[in-house]
């Protein structure tokens, strides 16, 4: 769920967009750094970009009846890495806001801090951490995208609450209620995406270990094999 | 997707410079944001639709259908600006009439803004918009890199709803535990194509001597001075109109 277009007041906007700024920029200037090392490396970023939007307009198999997407944060940073995700899921917004008018451009502050940043850096944590600890690789997949998810939506009430602060309980309440409108709708979905999450890595854990092994580049892929 | 990337390649302002609509669309949502809302919105809201029936030639309905996503999320969030909470006694729910206030301007702020990007969108396609962002300073190579996402997109997509129906015609998607798992090998499967795609560009461009940059041949379209004074002016004016009744509301 993305912030529409001109919801969020005016400074609120542009705060965010602050706050965005320097990691979108530090994704580009390291995704601009292996383009020119190695120019085929702009080639597989366009399909890894190009695939996450697909994967963020794919509907998930419906538990309430509404419709429902993925929000890719989880796969994204779990195949990507964190930073090379934060330029990633910016174009993805971007693009979703000019080809399909969901967010929009005053909002892209807003919503890529949530989805971009704040969901893949807490998957990767995650999935980083709980491998130390060696969980098995499911358990981990899992746990960081259904928990990545959770925490982009618990950042957009976040932003929320503080741009529509309550008036008789201040922020605190209107975190409340926005939280409680995502809840609901979202817990079940964050589950199923991490099931998601599973099959595919699984997939591609099965089938794909040249493919996986070309993203190492971007980030150490804990899933791969180490080449005998 | 499809239909809003088609009006933006055949709407009849779609020889214009891009310049000459995003200028107006930007300066139109910057208005939206720092002007009183009330009196501004609707002239704004107005102003944009006209320019996209009435100028560009696309379907009402088109544009009605592209604001219904921003109206959609409206809907599902202004109830609770409107609905206070408070926990001063015990834990209670109550209707606050600056709550409405707020939801009120907030949904007028949201449907002009969002009617200024509709207009931006059903007017111009991408490939016009994403050059313009060299001129505030990106790279050309992520400027590249963004073109060449929005090509791949329009084919994994086709990819995707192919799969999709395959996969449904052969009842991947009766029932939940059978739909998480068919739509998990769809992106799988995707993911794999994607890659052996990039690969196979890869060959295909190092082949007509590849070395990081994609030339290509842009139309050239020269920026109308007049038109762009005009489609300003009429900007400038629906700013002064919306001050103006603003000064009148108090």
């Amino acid at each position: 769920m993305h912030i529409a277009e001109g919801f969020l007041p005016p400074l609120h906007a542009a705060a965010w967009t602050v706050v965005a700024l320097p990691f979108v920029i530090a994704g580009a200037r390291r995704a601009n750094r292996l383009m020119q090392d190695q120019p085929q490396t702009k080639l597989l970023l366009a399909a890894s970009g190009a695939f996450a939007f697909v994967l963020s307009a794919l509907k998930l198999p419906s538990v309430t009846g509404s419709c429902s997407h993925a929000t890719g944060a989880g796969l994204g940073a779990i195949l990507f890495g964190p930073s090379v995700m934060a330029l990633l899921g910016t174009v993805v917004l971007l693009f979703q806001a000019l080809l399909l008018a969901h967010g929009g451009l005053t909002t892209l502050g807003a919503n890529v801090f949530s989805l971009a940043i704040v969901g893949p850096w807490v998957a990767y944590g995650l999935l980083r951490g709980t491998q130390r600890l060696h969980a098995p690789l499911a358990v981990s997949v899992f746990l960081a995208a259904m928990l990545g998810d959770m925490a982009t939506y618990t950042v957009t009430a976040c932003q929320l609450a503080l741009a529509f602060p309550d008036p008789a309980s201040g922020i605190a309440g209107s975190f409340i209620k926005f939280i409680s409108v995502f809840a609901p709708t979202q817990l079940p979905l964050a589950m199923i995406e991490g099931l998601l999450t599973v099959v595919i890595v699984n997939l591609l854990r099965q089938y794909s270990q040249d493919e996986l092994r070309d993203l190492q580049t971007f980030s150490r892929w804990p899933a791969v094999e180490a080449p005998s | 997707m499809q239909a809003i990337d088609h009006h933006a390649w055949t709407n009849r302002w779609r020889d214009w410079h891009p310049l000459e609509k995003l200028l107006p669309a930007l300066t139109l949502l910057v208005l939206t944001l720092a002007l009183p809302l009330l009196s501004i919105g609707p002239l704004v809201l107005a102003a944009t639709v006209l320019a996209t029936v009435r100028g560009a030639g696309v379907p009402l309905q088109t544009v009605l259908s592209v604001l219904a996503a921003p109206a959609a999320f409206l809907l599902a969030g202004i109830p609770f600006l409107a609905i206070s909470l408070s926990f001063t006694a015990g834990f209670s729910l109550h209707f606050s009439p600056d709550g409405l206030l707020l939801a009120l301007e907030t949904s007028v702020r949201a449907l002009a803004a969002a009617s200024c990007l509709t207009f931006l969108i059903l007017t111009t396609p991408l490939t016009d918009l994403v050059p313009l962002l060299r001129r505030v300073g990106i790279p050309a190579g992520i400027v590249e890199l963004i073109l060449l996402i929005y090509r791949l997109i329009f084919v994994f997509t086709e990819r995707a709803l192919t799969g999709r129906q395959a996969q449904a015609a052969r009842l991947g998607y009766s029932g939940i535990q059978r739909g998480v798992r068919s739509a998990g090998w769809l992106a799988g499967a995707l993911f794999q194509r994607a890659l052996e795609q990039a690969r196979r560009l890869e060959i295909g461009l190092a082949a007509r001597g590849y070395c990081g940059e994609l030339r290509v041949l842009t139309p050239e379209r020269p920026l109308s001075w007049p038109r762009l004074t005009i489609v300003m002016a009429f900007v400038i004016l629906i700013g002064v109109m919306g001050g103006l009744l603003a000064g009148g509301w108090r």
